[in-house]
């Protein structure tokens, strides 16, 4: 789950790493007491908040010396659409004044199943870029998990970028609590650019980015309460209520996928983008599904932009066939237009699953294996 | 052991002995259950003794002196390998008990570890990599159906009965695509000498590149199916390895190459960086370049071994 900057400030400012000072805003008359309240001096910078990477680039960040300023600013880019996400949230803070700007990151790397520090002192905007044309300008470290930040990090990590060694003491101090937090809120990523330094010499986050793993959120209730500021598809929040997983695939689709497990969703949107045909949506019920809870998913992907046709695939261990039958012919039931079901099902009750289809046969057709539900359906779509 | 066989018409292959070794599991295997107590864990474990398992004990804490099946419990792993020699262990605990159950196997030092649960936390996997690794120990999932030698023995929930014996050393990310691959290549007369679900998490414990040094090195193993996803670089690992060490064939079925960017499709370690690290297309030509055969699909895969003349 990616959090937005003002969430993330938030954390770095519980384990005292020093952000500038803001307020958070959603409508533009409360532009005015909110900054009096929070105390903030002119200028200002206002901050869409998306999830997204690139958001100043996009025009998703402005300043401001004065309220007029501010609420003109303000009203530009509440709302705004910033590569693909709407502004639906604010955050004004002070300008800092900066003399230089580092990269600083821990991210839970995969290659070595470990943490590691990424750093550099070619931090900001261009971070990107550097890491394409000067990769040795970041520097890399991984973290024994049982161990943590040791000096010798901060060593590398300084040495190998030839960043100020004056300032050792503050990077490790900022390291030491970004691991914390890291550790703290089993985080994929948490990432500070610019990791700034202000003329008083203090290292300052001026943004942040941090990514948690859903698994953990069952022990973080208070990321659980940020999700509901979050920007998310209705029909995700809808398949959740149900417990399926909803993954939006490709807007210009037709086709809606359902399966018990991610990686044969991953199959058959595969061998239909090869016959040229676009998923719209893909829907996993996990494992058990009863028919109850599978006529909602039905309806949920049937209901999901403009899909006309649904391909079923199952491996029925845990999931029996014959309720995944019956929830589809419960929600066709329900369904105004007619639409066209096509299901693969292997493994339990597959034998009454076959008698509960011929009383739907007019709208739903089996097929023997993935590649043949495939070519059913590339048949379909030339009548 | 008779083994009814799921297709119909599929014949299983008897020309194989049954009394020989397997990687990883076999009938020499004597195998802890942990959460032998709960409702997954008594299910499977009659599952598991149905195909012949040898359980030795089960792990509950508070349930000690107790039987499951007929298996005894006991409060910790250290007891039950005191008592039995267990030289294997299946978790079947809730992914927010995982880690502890790992760390307790760990520490009792059982040399192979499968975890099953789906959600476990990634750090909890980290550590859990971390401390398996330094005591040299194996550790398997999570997110993932287990290991099966088929006619020999398993740990972990697969449904066996589309598993026949043969030579086909078979590991993958996905169970539902390990399993359809399973399935055609019993209904083509083609066996399996082992079955390795590896996981689809971040962070899994023993992956491809693991269990390629095992499979090349097990006379029973003729060709190796891989059945990989995008994200990560566990295939491009496997792929750098296969290059200097790789002598039987090996086939490659990689899934997920039309999911959207940067979202995860379900399994957490699917997710393909925006920058393209992870992405199928990467995957696909490391292993080709290392010789491998690359399948279109799950369907495909039993085809090539057919054309190879594997059984």
């Amino acid at each position: 789950m990616k959090l937005l900057e003002y969430q993330a400030k938030e954390l770095f400012g519980k384990y005292g790493l020093t952000v500038k000072k803001g307020c958070v805003v959603d409508e533009l008359a409360t532009i005015p007491g909110k900054i009096k309240e929070a105390g903030l001096q002119y200028p200002v910078v206002i901050k869409a908040q998306v999830q997204i990477g690139g958001r100043g680039k996009a025009g998703g960040v402005q300043f401001a010396d004065s309220e007029t300023e501010a609420i003109a600013r303000a009203q530009e880019l509440l709302f705004k659409d910033i590569r693909g996400l709407t502004a639906k949230e604010l955050l004004i803070v002070e300008k800092a004044e900066i003399t230089r700007e580092w990269y600083l990151s821990i991210l839970l790397d995969r290659g070595s199943k470990s943490p590691m520090i990424i750093f550099s002192a070619k931090g900001g905007m261009e971070i990107e870029e550097t890491a394409k044309t000067h990769p040795e300008a970041i520097a890399k470290v991984t973290v024994n998990p049982f161990l943590g930040i040791k000096d010798y990090h901060i060593d590398y990590l300084l040495d190998v970028t030839g960043a100020d060694k004056s300032c050792k003491k503050q990077l490790s101090a900022t390291v030491q609590k970004l691991y914390q937090l890291f550790t703290d809120y089993n985080a994929l990523l948490v990432e500070i650019n610019p990791l700034a330094t202000d003329e008083a010499g203090e290292l300052i986050a001026l943004d942040g980015k941090i990514d948690i793993d859903d698994s953990a959120l069952f022990k973080l209730p208070d990321i659980v309460a940020y999700r509901d500021h979050l920007q998310e598809d209705a029909m995700v929040l809808e398949a959740r209520k149900f417990n399926f997983l909803y993954i939006p695939v490709d807007e210009n689709g037709d086709i809606a996928v359902m399966s018990n497990g991610s990686g044969l969703l991953m199959s058959c949107i595969d061998l239909l983008a090869k016959k040229g045909m676009a998923v719209s949506s893909a829907l996993d019920l996990g494992g058990g599904a009863t028919a109850d809870r599978i006529k909602e998913a039905v309806r949920i992907l049937l209901n999901s932009g403009r899909v006309h046709t649904l391909l079923i695939c199952i491996f029925g261990g845990i999931t029996r066939c014959d309720e995944v039958v019956e929830g589809v012919r419960l929600a066709l039931l329900e369904q105004a237009e007619k639409k066209t079901v096509v299901i693969r099902m292997e493994g339990t009750n597959k034998e009454c699953a076959m008698k509960i289809v011929e009383s739907v046969s007019d709208q739903v057709t089996t097929a023997r294996s993935i590649p043949d539900a495939v070519e059913i359906l590339a048949k379909k779509r030339e009548a | 052991m008779l083994l009814k066989f799921w297709p119909k018409n599929a014949k299983p292959n008897r020309r194989r002995m049954v009394n020989t070794m397997s990687i990883l599991v076999d009938q020499n295997t004597r195998l802890i259950v942990q959460g032998i107590t709960g409702r997954e864990g008594t299910f499977h474990t009659q599952q598991m003794l149905d195909y012949g398992v040898n359980v030795v004990a089960g792990v509950t804490p508070g349930k000690a002196g107790q039987d499951v099946l007929g298996v005894p419990v006991y409060n910790t792993v250290k007891e039950a390998m005191e008592a039995t020699q267990a030289n294997a262990t299946v978790i079947f605990v809730p992914a927010k008990f995982t880690a502890a159950g790992v760390f307790e196997a760990c520490d009792a030092g059982v040399p192979l570890i499968m975890t099953i649960a789906e959600h476990v936390p990634v750090h909890d996997m980290m550590l859990c990599y971390a401390l398996a690794h330094q005591k040299g120990l194996r550790l398997f999932g999570p997110n993932s159906f287990g290991i099966i030698s088929p006619g020999k023995s398993k740990a972990g929930f697969m449904a066996h009965k589309i598993f026949t014996q043969g030579s086909v050393g078979l590991m993958t990310r996905s169970a539902t695509n390990g399993y359809e691959t399973a399935f055609r290549l019993t209904e083509l007369g083609i066996g399996i000498s082992t079955a390795v679900g590896v996981g689809g998490d971040m962070i899994p414990g023993s992956t491809f590149v693991d269990l390629l040094p095992d499979f090349e090195a097990d006379p029973e193993t003729k060709a190796i199916v891989m059945i990989g996803e995008i994200g990560g670089s566990e295939e491009e690992l496997a792929a750098a390895y296969l290059k200097k060490h790789g002598t039987k064939p090996v086939i490659a079925f990689i899934a997920g190459k039309n999911a959207p960017k940067g979202k995860s499709m379900g399994h957490a370690g699917a997710i393909v960086a925006a920058d393209g690290t992870g992405s199928a297309q990467s995957k696909e030509s490391a292993l080709l370049a290392a010789g491998a055969y690359i399948a279109e699909s799950t369907y495909q895969i039993g085809n090539i071994l057919k054309g190879l003349g594997i059984q």
